[in-house]
C-alpha cells in the first residue's frame, strides 16, 4: 500500500462507519452541529499533536504517509484523522441512541409480563 | 522516570474532560446509556484500526520509549492511546451534546 497506507486505514473507518448514517443517524445530514463538534475538539488535539512532534515524542513513518504536511509539521493524515475518528464517534453514539429507545421498549415489556 | 511526553498529557486530557463536563458543560452525557455504549464500541473498534497502526513489525506510528510507560496491549498498542481515544470521542460527543442544546434554544 506504500505512502497511501494511513490514508487508506481512514478511508476505511469513513466508510465502516458510513451504513450508520444510512441507518439514520443523521450526523453528516447536520453539517453545521458536526462543525461545531469537531473544530474546536480537533484544533486542540492538533496543538497536543504538533507539540508532540516537534519534541520528538512520537513520529511516523514517512514511507506510509503521503508526505503531505499541514502547518507545524503535521502530516495531512493527522489532520484527516481529528476529522475522521470524531465523525465514527458521533456516528456510533446516534446510532446507539436510535437503538436505546427499542431496548427500553422490549425490556419493559417483559418486565409487564 | 516519569513518561512526559505521552502519558501524562494523555491521563490529563481524561480529567480535563471529564471535569469540563461536570464543572462546564454539564450536558449529562455521563448519565446516557448511549453514551456509555458507543465507548465500549468506538474502543472495540479502536483495537484493530489502532494495532494496526502501532504494530512494532511495521509501525505508521512511532513513538518514543522515554516518553510512555512502555505498556503495550493488546499486541503492541501503547495503553496511552487508549486514554487519548477516550478523551477525543468524550470531548467531541460533549460539543455534539452542546451543539445540540444551541439548535433547541434558537
Amino acid at each position: 500500500m506504500g505512502k497511501l497506507e494511513y490514508l487508506a486505514v481512514l478511508g476505511l473507518c469513513v466508510l465502516v462507519t458510513l451504513p450508520l448514517e444510512l441507518a439514520g443517524a443523521r450526523v453528516y445530514r447536520r453539517p453545521g452541529r458536526l462543525v461545531r463538534a469537531i473544530l474546536p475538539v480537533a484544533l486542540v488535539f492538533l496543538v497536543w499533536d504538533g507539540i508532540a512532534i516537534a519534541g520528538g515524542v512520537w513520529d511516523y513513518a514517512p514511507e506510509s504517509l503521503t508526505g503531505i504536511l499541514a502547518p507545524f509539521g503535521i502530516p495531512l493524515e493527522e489532520v484527516l484523522f481529528f476529522v475522521v475518528i470524531p465523525i465514527c464517534g458521533i456516528l456510533t453514539y446516534e446510532a446507539v441512541g436510535l437503538i436505546v429507545p427499542v431496548v427500553r421498549r422490549l425490556s419493559s415489556r417483559r418486565v409487564r409480563r | 522516570m516519569i513518561p512526559w511526553g505521552y502519558t501524562v498529557p494523555a491521563v490529563a486530557a481524561v480529567v480535563a474532560v471529564v471535569a469540563l463536563e461536570l464543572r462546564v458543560l454539564r450536558t449529562g452525557l455521563f448519565r446516557k446509556p448511549a453514551y456509555w455504549a458507543a465507548i465500549v464500541i468506538v474502543t472495540g473498534f479502536q483495537i484493530p484500526v489502532d494495532g494496526w497502526l502501532t504494530k512494532l513489525s511495521h509501525a505508521i506510528v512511532r513513538y518514543d520509549p522515554r516518553h510512555l510507560t512502555g505498556l503495550r496491549f493488546p499486541w503492541d498498542i501503547p495503553v496511552e492511546d487508549f486514554l487519548f481515544g477516550f478523551a477525543l470521542v468524550t470531548a467531541v460527543l460533549l460539543m455534539w451534546e452542546r451543539a445540540a442544546r444551541k439548535e433547541d434554544t434558537r
